[in-house]
């Protein structure tokens, strides 16, 4: 204990400020580390979307300051950028190189069938408990064949389809915004924009070939593991449990033909298909008018407007409808090649329960990275930004962790996030809501599956491609490619599940 | 006695050339021939708890996906097309480019041309495949709204044609790597001897009949190698031109999709390396077949030509 502590003096001097961190901890942790066992270190990856930072031992020692008293573990980070994200996980794994703890992009069903990922059931309710309560029912989606692989992060999971719009224009058009209630509300809207800036683009798309229009259908549950591109074939509709080709359903059909109308009309970015400029360059452009994305809350337009250098407002074309891949995405996992897998669940508890050590991840040394404006709301210090100062993973904030214990960043009404986290607790759920399909059994069909809707799905989804003629050949070949045999793998998976669940 | 003798006196003599080459067979060893023991994961179904070499074998299963599906002929055929016609067409673009830049005997106008010929080579595909982006697209394209216009044609939407894919794949393909190609015949035209020449001109023979019976003799061998080399990698296609060029965009699958688009869009969301690796392994095998397959030709017709 006295060597821990002479150890511990001496990283403090590194700081003042870790030093009063620390120091308050020493005073409250009561004799938690009792044993006398050297601390375990435990490497922790995650995505960062902020410069990858070099001044981590500095934030690793101030974690290890909270961490070593009252879990006995010391952390190592690993931010990876999106481009290495995957490939560093892969390699750190098959290599046997020290990693812990990271997270799952979309990709559960796979870590799991290719064993990247512990099985935790039993390690949960000892290791971290605090966790588990943090994220309540959200934990199902984490479980595949009643056994749980990880726990989710806990952010604004429950995504509203929503219209972003340049309030200025729909103030001169004339139109109530309060009377759009569903993208079918939009025509009329988009042909007073052509009538009055022919020179505008009504509709882009939000990523490349998606409009948005049919991720903002309600009561849709792909059943599938990337929550972020529609490319699965085998959905639920509504409240039933019948697996059925979404690409058939008379919903599908109906939006793609109203797409058709509104492309042949001129309201849609004729690139639509394969243009790569997304939605806020083009409203930072100024060349058009909207387009259909999915947030959290109702107060994203805030950041948008400071983004895009434009006046935009916001209105919800639906409610959110919380799927499993919509909160299973990012699942915290402990490797399957760990040595301390009761350690790294320990540190686990923490970023779901801990607010010091997750701010400290997120946002890096008080006084260095952040200054505080308020108990709840952070800035970066004077003439410093994002990119200047030593560490920072802010734009990771609804990646690590729990997101409701983070600070947030100055001009964040907390109102918004209580709905978020009101929002993730109390919208309808899936009938399916904790089932994950497992493709591993018809990954043949499943790569040729891919292909075909790579080859259609952007030309119908933007109205560049005529469904009458089209969509016929693409249902046929979905077919020949084996999307039966997914539909029906699917639908045995999910009845064995339901059965599980009664 | 005397034999052994011998080789060590030639062994001595070559000793340092062989300690020269040691760093280059190290990294060649280290490099190319110990990651070949990776090829195992073709036939794994991969299991990170138990690493590459444990993981349970599972035959020729990761190969199926190549075959099972119907547009394994679309993509096979697009392959071997567009790398016949590459080195074909290439082949034919670079010389003609070499032997008239041989024939620039300004300095400044010599220079220049290599430089601007090469000078693609050096631009990234994703770059190439915006500057194609900005002649072709709908809306604000050079073609649609210069060129077409003027010649009073409609506007057209050219990634949603698929038919006109493969020349404008081509035209890419040759605006890029022309020049790189040429760079090397003009090498080789450089190293003939000047001799040649001379008596030819003062036999009577034109520019046309040097080049036909002095220069393109002499490249032969150059010819006959590079095209073996372009051989062993006509299962292999250059993913940048057929998956950037084309902005991805799917009606255009039926003439751009080769078989590395399909293996990358088909296993991004699979995130299976076994499934990769059996792809990669077998455009390989292929690739080593026709190679031998076209030096053992090379061989019967004119044996000094051939690579081994």
């Amino acid at each position: 204990m006295e060597k821990e502590t002479k150890l511990l003096m001496k990283r403090t001097t590194l700081t003042l400020l870790s030093f009063l961190v620390a120091a308050c901890l020493l005073l409250i942790a009561p004799a938690a580390a009792q044993s006398t066992e050297p601390p375990v270190e435990i490497h922790f990856a995650f995505l960062t979307f902020n410069r990858v930072s070099e001044a981590l031992e500095s934030v690793e020692s101030a974690i290890d300051e909270i961490t070593v008293p009252r879990i006995n573990v010391k952390v190592k980070l690993h931010p990876y950028s999106i481009a290495d994200y995957a490939q560093q996980i892969n390699l750190a794994l098959q290599s046997g190189e020290a990693l812990d703890v990271f997270h799952t992009l979309g990709d559960l069903p796979q870590s799991v069938s290719q064993n990247k990922v512990r099985d935790i059931t039993d390690l949960v309710d000892e290791y971290a408990p605090d966790a588990k309560a943090v994220v309540g029912d959200f934990l199902k989606a984490a479980m595949i064949n009643g056994r749980l692989y990880g726990i989710p992060t806990y952010k604004g999971a429950a995504l509203a389809p929503n219209l972003v719009y340049r309030a200025d224009i729909m103030a001169e058009i004339g139109i109530d915004p309060s009377t759009i209630t569903s993208f079918h509300d939009l025509t009329a809207v988009y042909a007073k924009v052509k009538e009055t800036h022919p020179e505008m683009v009504p509709l882009t798309p939000d990523s490349a070939g998606s409009l948005g229009l049919i991720r903002s259908l309600h009561g849709i549950d792909f059943l599938g593991d990337d929550p972020f591109r529609l490319n699965n074939v085998g959905a639920l509709i509504g409240d039933s449990l019948t697996v059925v080709n979404f690409f058939e359903s008379k919903e599908f059909i109906d939006t793609i033909t109203l797409t058709r109308d509104w492309y042949n009309a001129g309201y849609i970015l004729k690139d639509a298909a394969t243009t790569t400029s997304n939605c806020l360059e083009q409203l930072t452009g100024g060349k058009a008018f909207s387009c259909i994305a999915s947030y959290s809350g109702q107060e994203a337009y805030v950041q948008i407007s400071a983004q895009t250098g434009r006046d935009i407002r916001m209105v919800r074309l639906g409610q959110p409808y919380l799927t499993t891949s919509a909160v299973n995405a990012l699942t915290w996992s402990v490797a399957s090649t760990s040595q301390h897998p009761e350690a790294a669940l320990k540190f686990m508890n923490l970023i779901f329960s801990d607010r010091d050590v997750i701010n400290l991840i997120i946002y890096g040394l008080e006084g260095r990275d952040y200054v505080k404006v308020d108990a709840d709301h952070v800035r970066y210090p004077d003439g410093q930004d994002a990119n200047t100062v030593p560490y920072t993973a802010q734009l990771s904030c609804g990646i690590v962790g729990n997101q409701f214990i983070q600070y947030a960043m100055d001009g964040t009404n907390m109102d918004d996030l209580k709905l978020w986290d009101y929002e993730n607790k109390n919208s309808p759920r899936s009938p399916a809501f904790g089932f994950t399909f497992d493709n591993s059994g018809v990954t043949n069909e499943v790569s040729a599956v891919q292909n075909v809707i790579n080859e259609y799905l952007p030309g119908l989804s933007t109205g560049s491609m005529d469904p009458e003629v089209e969509l016929p050949n693409f249902i046929a070949k979905l077919k020949a490619a084996g999307m039966d045999k997914i539909i029906a793998a699917k639908q045995a998976q999910l009845d064995a599940w339901v059965s599980q669940q009664q | 006695m005397n034999s052994r003798k011998r080789t060590r006196l030639k062994l001595k003599k070559s000793l340092p050339l062989l300690l020269m080459a040691l760093p280059g067979l190290a990294y060649l060893v280290i490099n190319n021939y110990i990651p070949m023991a990776g090829i195992i994961i073709a036939f794994k179904k991969m299991d990170y708890a138990k690493g590459v070499f444990g993981s349970d074998w599972v035959g020729f299963d990761n190969f199926k996906f190549l075959f099972s599906t119907p547009d394994a002929w679309i993509m096979t055929r697009n392959t071997l097309l567009y790398n016949l016609a590459f080195i074909v067409i290439g082949t034919i673009c670079a010389l003609a480019v070499a032997l008239c830049m041989n024939e620039i005997k300004e300095r400044f106008f010599a220079k220049y041309f290599q430089g601007a010929f090469l000078l693609p080579n050096l631009i990234s595909m994703v770059v190439v495949s915006y500057i194609v982006f900005a002649f072709l697209n709908t809306d604000t394209g050079l073609l649609n709204r210069t060129v077409l216009p003027a010649l009073g044609v409609s506007e057209i939407n050219f990634y949603s044609q698929p038919q006109a894919w493969p020349l404008i794949l081509l035209i890419v393909y040759l605006w890029k790597n022309t020049g790189y190609a040429s760079v090397i015949y003009l090498a080789g035209i450089a190293s003939i001897d000047p001799t040649l020449y001379e008596a030819a001109r003062i036999d009577g023979a034109g520019k046309w009949d040097q080049i036909r019976f002095i220069t393109l003799p002499q490249l032969k061998s150059i010819i006959i190698i590079l095209t073996l080399l372009s051989v062993g990698r006509i299962m292999f296609s250059d993913f940048g031109l057929f998956y950037q060029v084309p902005m991805n965009s799917g009606p255009l699958y039926s003439t751009t999709q080769t078989i590395d688009t399909y293996v990358y869009r088909g296993l991004m969301q699979l995130g299976n390396i076994g499934m990769s690796s059996a792809a990669g392994l077998y455009q390989s095998i292929v690739g080593f077949v026709l190679v031998l397959t076209a030096n053992y030709l090379v061989k019967k017709i004119s044996p000094e030509n051939a690579m081994f």
